[in-house]
């Protein structure tokens, strides 16, 4: 008796786990012909093809990968940002002690600097202009010791020379960089960038304004209320003003010529 | 269909975007109502969560299961909404709330159907929470067992046994339900349309229960 019991506990786990098996792939197929099944049914119907509204995020799904996506110079803060981990906190670290070690060595140089002539201001240097993102990605060596890429780039050697300072402990690197205060400014923005406490997707204002804009004005009330879209709350100054915001940043990357595809 | 997926997975992570849409298409809609049943009526903004980070790390899957990937970024950015709801003043989505969503969603589609979408994962969302993650991930996103227990951090003799549990327990509410259909008239036993309520009360548990972590 216990045996009988025993064999239809068995049977019957293995009914379920062949309608679990085959309830995902009978999206598309009619309930099959035969006794009826409730629970087969319940099944299929929660398996069921997709509904449109189901698929109401998807142009904002595509967008961020496009976004994600983007070749070449744009991509290179989004991809900076992923890169994660040991490299990401020790670039960034290191990065803040060449900070500190410049600066320094900005000081002295402004006041050596007085006297000589008038050198392009630090402000000028585009923060767009750190260049290949492969240079922070492969390790390389010494990219700084190149003289050519320091002149005109200033920020470019913020993290190569951080990296190829660091570990080798090669200080001499950082003092005769010719534009000593150049790299003071870009530092920061290099940490902020990479910072381990940025890999949060939070950063990514763009991505959320698109998120946002793609949604119905029903569901854009109600989204602003998430704590995943209260940083674009507070970028705006008010959830009355995120449209106008994202519609600016979205007008704002589509006049930039390099955002292209 | 598995090597067709890791074809497009391949695609979109060299930057097709058609193969991306495809992603999207083929497992958004699982990815939905396995969210909803975690986190309710908040389960889009979580999945568009989700979404934006499957698009942000894909140069960073190494492999594997895509699926089983993406699900497991919608599980955690699920409980990470949950911890933050926690931490606001708690604002639970009352039960009758759900039942409208079920009740007005898809009426049309429901029409000619034993029974809805809606219908079925409100059922289904009804189960201890461990039930109806194991019996979602199986037979609505269509992973397999051990699949499914490397997503719930759980052997996969557990998400079998989870699953099984759940289908029985699922297969009473649909022998009460059917008996109040045949039935239909007396008071305390509700018609068809409106039935989606009150198994889920028989079930005993609120269908907004935490998922149980690890």
């Amino acid at each position: 008796m216990r045996k009988l019991r025993e064999m239809l506990r068995r049977s019957l786990r293995a009914d379920h786990e062949r309608l679990l098996d085959t309830a995902a792939d009978a999206r598309s197929t009619r309930p099959a012909p035969g006794p009826a099944d409730p629970l087969a049914d319940l099944l299929r119907a929660a398996a069921a093809p997709a509904r449109e509204r189901e698929l109401a995020g998807e142009e904002a799904a595509v967008a961020a990968f496009r976004d994600a996506h983007r070749p070449a110079g744009a991509v290179s803060a989004t991809r900076r940002r992923r890169h994660r981990g040991f490299t990401a906190g020790a670039v960034a670290w290191i990065a803040g002690l060449a900070a500190t070690a410049t600066a320094g060595a900005a000081l002295a140089a402004v006041g050596l600097d007085r006297a000589g002539p008038p050198s392009p201001p630090a402000v000028t240097t585009s923060p767009a202009a750190p260049v290949p993102s492969t240079s922070v990605g492969t390790p390389t060596g010494k990219p700084a010791a190149e003289p050519a890429a320091a002149p005109n780039a200033p920020t470019a050697p913020t993290p190569s020379t951080a990296r190829a300072d660091g570990p080798t402990g090669d200080a001499a690197t950082v003092p005769p960089s010719p534009t000593p205060h150049a790299p003071v400014t870009p530092n920061p923005e290099a940490t902020t960038q990479v910072g381990p406490g940025n890999s949060d997707n939070t950063t990514d204002r763009p991505g959320l304004c698109r998120a946002y804009l793609a949604k119905s004005e029903r569901q854009r009330e109600k989204a602003l209320r998430t704590p995943a879209f209260n940083e674009l709350v507070v970028a705006a100054g008010g959830a009355e003003h995120v449209e106008e915001y994202c519609r600016g940043l979205r007008a704002e990357s589509t006049a930039n010529p390099t955002t292209g595809p | 269909m598995t090597g067709e997926l890791s074809r497009q997975v391949e695609a979109a992570r060299a930057g097709d975007e058609d193969a991306f849409r495809h992603l999207y298409r083929s497992l958004q809609p699982g990815l939905l109502r396995y969210l909803t049943a975690l986190v309710g009526a908040d389960a889009e903004d979580v999945a568009s969560e989700t979404w934006l980070q499957v698009a942000r790390d894909l140069p960073t899957f190494t492999g594997g299961e895509f699926r089983a990937w993406a699900v497991t970024i919608a599980r955690n950015r699920a409980m990470d909404h949950l911890r933050r709801q926690r931490r606001r003043p708690a604002l639970p989505v009352p039960v009758q709330e759900l039942s409208e969503m079920a009740g007005d969603a898809d009426t049309a589609e429901r029409a000619g159907e034993s029974l809805g979408t809606e219908a079925a994962l409100a059922m289904i969302a009804s189960l201890p929470p461990r039930e109806a993650e194991a019996v979602l991930l199986r037979a609505v996103i269509g992973l397999d067992a051990e699949t499914a227990g490397r997503v719930l951090g759980r052997r996969a003799g557990a998400v079998r046994t989870a699953a099984h549990r759940g289908l029985r327990r699922l297969a009473l509410l649909l022998d009460q339900r059917g008996a109040a259909t045949t039935s239909a008239g007396s008071d305390d036993v509700p018609t068809v349309p409106t039935g989606d309520a009150r198994p889920r009360q028989r079930a005993g548990l609120p269908p907004q229960a935490e998922p149980v972590d690890g």
